[in-house]
């Protein structure tokens, strides 16, 4: 990989050349939260943030979008709808960049997804090393901590200056364009390694399993006593998979208009948490009760995403933590308990 | 033939009907797909003869019982819209004090003139069809039913707690602000119209079916709210169902 080095007094004129070409969204302070939106100028952007409330994925998988407008007067019409406006997202951690890694996988497996895929080929990804973690973040038992992989540049904060690792050509175009750089000295890539080890060493959460271990482990456990007593809390409130940058499960639907001739279809984020995820058509529901939706949460981010596309679905970023009232949502916590055997 | 629409009003503030009237385009839609025929609000014209009738407002008098009773009789349809209708609202808020005292309370010496009963949910009296949830109700839930009627498909109804639509829109939680909702078990559908805006959600769109009251409660319990404090919290809007008693 090439990297080079911006100083920080560089870094607003980068961002601005950005500006000036492209939409740019980034991560802004929200009511002492952190939060994706569109950014106007350097200044309103924030790159030492723990997490925001929202992934990501909001930009590849809107919470709600049209696939396609249709007539139904006369000749029968129907018209794709894509946008795909090309964007730079900013500020992009690890963790997500590795869930958006996921996204790609299950988005253009067997039969890809256009709206998707064509969002992905406008996007830029330029992520940032965390410096300050969540609290409920566990990034280094997952392994997402930070990537050498699936970004554009992918910034480092070593002080004055930030070390730029170059992930793509694109990248690699909008930096020479934009930023005045030099490259980076053995020096430079130390003092990356160590910026990032000192990050490492404010995780406080962890999972006593290795992630090798963590399928298995949920395989033995199918019928572990935990899942009902986690459910019996429950909400069905699908907080834990809203929040999840992996979670990319969707409901379509029909939107008639009122002269009933005219309308489209739609998709929103959907949630396995919820009551009715697999009711079908003839009204059964192959996950009625609360502890097999749970449950099946579990297995999903431990081991049906590994077992499917090679990658486990959980990139440790703790959001489901934060966001479970019911306090219930937790993997560290479960995959612990399972490991203690208890 | 087009369908002949009703709408009635009980005992509510009139904000659904309201509602109604605000559409502008859509009225007009509608207007060119089905009748209007009886709409106390809107025109002088009355018409017993009708297929679909929208009521809104609660049961809360003996005449009331009857009224719906020959309204369900003529309709082909029953949809109730609004929270006073669907779920009996916050008329129900009387329902705990003595029937005598509510009507001492409102109309002082002349209380004798007036009969009072619990307030109820229209179903707690007839067989309702359709609900549009809401306190008002919810103007797109109640196009989406009378297209869904048009169409004579079953109109998606959100079964899920207004969390999902608070999350979609990027909300903060309130339970992170210091404050408290029953949001998770209240049915979705207004995207999150109060924590958007910045309040908390009251639950006026009704349960979800299945609806893990218990622990919600005990959420709000451990959020520091007292055992009355959290029935006062239901009560507001959700008298009539179990979780407030
Ligand atoms: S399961 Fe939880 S910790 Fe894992 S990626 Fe999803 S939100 Fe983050
Ligand atoms: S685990 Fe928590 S956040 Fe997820 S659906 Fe249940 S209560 Fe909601
Ligand atoms: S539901 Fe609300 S707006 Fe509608 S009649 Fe009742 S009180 Fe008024
Ligand atoms: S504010 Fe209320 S409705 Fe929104 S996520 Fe929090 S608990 Fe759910
Ligand atoms: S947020 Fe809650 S109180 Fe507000 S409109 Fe929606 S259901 Fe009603």
């Amino acid at each position: 990989m090439k990297y080079e080095v911006i100083t920080k007094e560089d870094f607003p004129s980068f961002v601005n050349g950005l500006l000036s070409e492209i939409e740019v969204v980034g991560v802004k302070m929200k009511e002492g939260k952190f939060h994706y939106d569109k950014i106007k100028s350097y200044d309103e952007l924030c790159l030492d943030y723990d997490v925001t409330l929202i992934p990501p994925k909001k930009y590849l998988l809107p919470p709600k979008e049209t696939l396609l407008k249709f007539s139904l007067g006369g000749a029968i019409q129907v018209e794709p709808s894509i946008d795909a406006t090309p964007r730079v997202i900013l500020g992009v951690h690890p963790y997500d960049i590795k869930a958006i890694e996921l996204m790609d996988a299950v988005f253009s497996d067997s039969n890809p997804d256009a709206n998707y895929m064509e969002r992905r080929r406008n996007t830029v990804i330029v992520g940032v090393d965390c410096r300050n973690p969540s609290p409920n973040a566990f990034c280094p038992s997952m392994g997402t901590d930070t990537t050498e992989t699936g970004f554009d540049l992918l910034l480092t904060d070593i002080g004055e200056q930030y070390v730029v690792a170059i992930g793509s050509e694109k990248g690699e175009e909008l930096l020479k364009k934009h930023a005045r750089t030099r490259e980076a000295t053995e020096a430079d890539l130390a003092q990356r390694k160590a910026a990032q080890e000192e990050a490492l060493a404010k995780y406080k959460l962890s999972i006593k399993a290795a992630v090798e271990e963590i399928p298995e482990l949920l395989e033995k456990n199918y019928d572990h006593p935990l899942w009902e007593e986690l459910a019996a809390k429950c909400l069905s409130c699908g907080s834990c998979t809203m929040v999840c940058p992996t979670c990319v499960c969707f409901d379509v639907q029909d939107d008639l208009e009122l002269n009933l001739t005219a309308g489209e279809r739609f998709r929103q984020w959907d949630s396995c948490m919820l009551q009715g995820f697999a009711k079908v058509a003839t009204g059964e529901n192959f996950r009625e009760d609360c502890t097999s939706r749970l449950r099946h949460r579990y297995f999903r981010k431990g081991n049906y995403m590994l077992k499917r596309y090679g990658k486990l679905g959980c990139v440790g970023c703790g959001r489901c933590i934060g966001a479970c009232l019911a306090e219930i949502a937790n993997p560290v916590e479960a995959y612990n308990r399972l490991k203690e055997g208890s | 033939m087009k369908p002949r629409l009703a709408f009635f009003d009980f005992t509510g503030c009139e904000g659904c009907q309201l509602e109604v009237i605000n559409f502008e385009q859509e009225l007009l839609d509608i207007l060119s797909a089905a009748d209007i025929v009886n709409f106390r609000e809107a025109m002088t014209e009355r018409s017993d003869d009708y297929d679909i009738a929208f009521i809104d407002g609660a049961i809360t008098t003996e005449r009331d019982v009857a009224r719906i009773k020959e309204i369900r009789e003529r309709a082909k349809i029953l949809v109730a819209i609004g929270a006073c209708a669907c779920i009996g609202g916050v008329n129900c808020l009387k329902n705990f004090y003595p029937m005598e005292e509510v009507l001492r309370i409102v109309y002082g010496e002349s209380a004798h003139y007036y009969d009072t009963i619990p307030a109820r949910p229209v179903d707690a009296v007839v067989p309702v069809e359709y609900y549009v949830q809401g306190c008002p109700m919810t103007q797109s839930e109640f196009v989406k039913v009378v297209k869904a009627l048009l169409a004579g498909k079953k109109p998606e109804i959100p079964n899920y707690p207004v969390c999902v639509e608070c999350k979609m829109a990027g909300n903060i939680c309130v339970f992170e602000k210091g404050e408290t909702c029953v949001g998770p078990v209240t049915r979705a559908g207004c995207n999150a119209l109060c924590v958007t805006n910045g309040r908390i959600c009251w639950g006026c769109r009704g349960l979800v079916d299945d609806p893990n009251t218990d622990s919600e409660k005990e959420i709000l319990a451990k959020y520091n709210l007292t055992p009355e404090e959290i029935i006062a919290k239901f009560r507001m809007f959700l008298g009539y169902s179990e979780v407030a008693k």
